[in-house]
């Protein structure tokens, strides 16, 4: 069963467009979604929470579109992004009343265990709060609350390892009932390796890999050598060949790995990887 | 109910303004004073009190820009829901101002002072003008936003110069009459009290409803927009 369906989902501005983005997201799953920056991940996610109006396209959590019911929709969502949405001079008591009065399925008891246990302090303006402290909070505000979709933009960049740990852990037990999903675009594809279980790669608004992460793994290999040694068949088939002094790294399609012969190194990549060789393919 | 919600915001957004409204409001009472005194006194404390009101009503908008924005709109309700109780803050906080004039008012009367009726009616009209004010002040922001640069002075005289241009209105008015006839007494106004008091409600309820008309515009105009 889909817990999240986009569907050709279009936005165009002035210098960029976003074409024909198209994915599902089964619920208990949680899909990385990557890219460069300026690759339109935010414009993704910002057009999946709605605070952004596509040009074209459909998106439905659980079956419900924005259009339908704007305010059920939202409610299915929790949003985290890269920096406090709440405004600065707000302390934690005006946050939980806010909560609240707009969720009905919003737990005081849940939120001020995740007060307590993060040691966020109740008394200061979150002005003077941490970056790290604003990330829990946040996460603190949608998990204190009956959700469907966890829309996560950059959300542990920036946050020390024990920080991003936890919060990982978290993700992996907000989906362990399987009928709740994350979506999760970061710059830390070591996060993803741990827990993504879909990925999706975006570059110039455009989707370029689509996947389990697994199968992604499996259909790719690193490859590494002398690159004097390289036959004109193989380069056509390398994505992202990078050559220095010392040889050359690419990454090949699995299917084609007859072409390797024996001249060459090869290994399972890492998605850093893939994607890293994807995205110097697309600069050249 | 969710309107409401969205008032309440906007009240703990600008709860820090609140602390000086009590101040304002002597200000207003003491440049009242300077002015004239008795009813005539109250007529400039009201301009005085809406014209501060029509700035401090604005306050909103200044918080809820950049990042800040993001919180709202991702609370699960609507457009409509959410310009409305920016609106509900306008109103509140402009009739909330008028209280405390209708109030200034009562204690004159307890005090001895003569109030004529045709002045309660001329205050009325003050505060409609009040929240027309405020109405056209909201759309423009909603429509232009706060901006920046030179676009951020040309906010700033939107937000003062209606309220100042009532207040000076108010002064200059208040000075005819007292050229007419002596402060206080007002004998031929008050034969027409009761035509006053009509015109005062009608102005009520005429500005009312002329901001609910500006608040439909609004959702309207930022319905189609993003991050609005």
């Amino acid at each position: 069963m889909e817990l999240l369906e986009v569907k050709n989902l279009s936005k165009h501005y002035k210098n960029f467009d976003l074409k024909d983005i198209s994915f599902t997201l089964p619920k208990g799953y949680i899909m990385g979604y990557v890219g460069a920056n300026g690759s339109g991940k935010t414009t993704t996610l910002n057009l999946i929470t709605g605070i952004v109006k596509g040009t074209g396209g459909e998106v439905q959590i659980d079956g419900l579109s924005r259009e339908e019911n704007e305010q059920a929709y939202k409610e299915k969502i929790g949003y985290v992004g890269d920096e406090s949405y709440f405004p600065d001079h707000f302390k934690i008591k005006h946050i939980r009343t806010i909560l609240k009065d707009f969720y009905p399925t919003f737990s005081a008891d849940k939120f001020n265990g995740f007060i307590r246990n993060w040691n966020l302090p109740e008394n200061k303006l979150l002005k003077d709060f941490s970056r790290g402290m604003k990330v829990m909070l946040m996460f603190a505000s949608v998990l204190a609350r009956d959700t469907k979709l966890l829309v996560l933009d950059e959300a542990t960049n920036g946050l020390d390892p024990v920080m991003r740990t936890e919060i990982l852990k978290l993700l992996q037990e907000y989906v362990m009932d399987g009928e709740r999903s994350v979506i999760f675009s970061t710059h830390i594809l070591s996060d993803l390796e741990q827990i993504a279980d879909y990925i999706y790669f975006i570059h110039k608004g455009r989707t370029v890999l689509y996947d389990a992460k697994d199968e992604l793994i499996e259909n790719f290999l690193l490859v590494k050598g002398e690159s004097a040694k390289i036959p004109p068949a193989l380069k056509k088939e390398l994505i992202g060949l990078e050559e220095n002094a010392y040889g050359f790294e690419a990454i090949l399609p699995s299917d084609r790995a007859e072409l390797l012969g024996s001249v060459f190194l090869f290994e399972k990549p890492t998605i850093d990887q893939i994607v890293i060789h994807y995205i110097m393919s697309a600069g050249k | 109910m969710r309107a409401l919600h969205f008032m309440k915001i906007d009240y703990v957004l600008t709860r820090k303004q609140m602390y000086f409204m009590p101040v304002f409001f002597v200000l207003a009472w003491v440049v009242g004073r300077g002015v004239t005194e008795g009813a005539m006194s109250l007529l400039v404390t009201c301009s005085y009190t809406l014209f501060v009101a029509s700035i401090f009503s604005t306050a909103p908008f200044g918080y809820c820009t950049g990042k800040n924005r993001g919180f709202l709109l991702l609370l699960p309700a609507t457009v409509k829901e959410r310009v409305a109780g920016r609106f509900l803050y306008g109103l509140s906080f402009v009739a909330l101002l008028g209280v405390l004039c209708a109030a200034l008012w009562g204690l004159y009367a307890l005090m001895g002072y003569e109030l004529p009726l045709w002045t309660v009616a001329i205050g009325l009209c003050e505060l409609a003008v009040g929240i027309l004010m405020m109405a056209l002040e909201f759309l423009f922001f909603y429509v232009f936003g706060e901006g920046k640069g030179n676009w951020q002075y040309l906010s700033n005289i939107v937000r003062v110069v209606p309220g100042m241009a009532m207040f000076f209105a108010t002064n200059g008015f208040v000075g005819e009459i007292q050229d007419m006839a002596p402060a206080g007494t007002g004998i031929d106004l008050e034969a027409f009290a009761g035509k006053f008091m009509q015109a005062g409600v009608v102005a009520i309820m005429v500005s009312l409803l002329l901001t609910a008309v500006a608040a439909a515009i609004c959702v309207k105009v930022i319905a189609r927009r993003d991050y609005a």
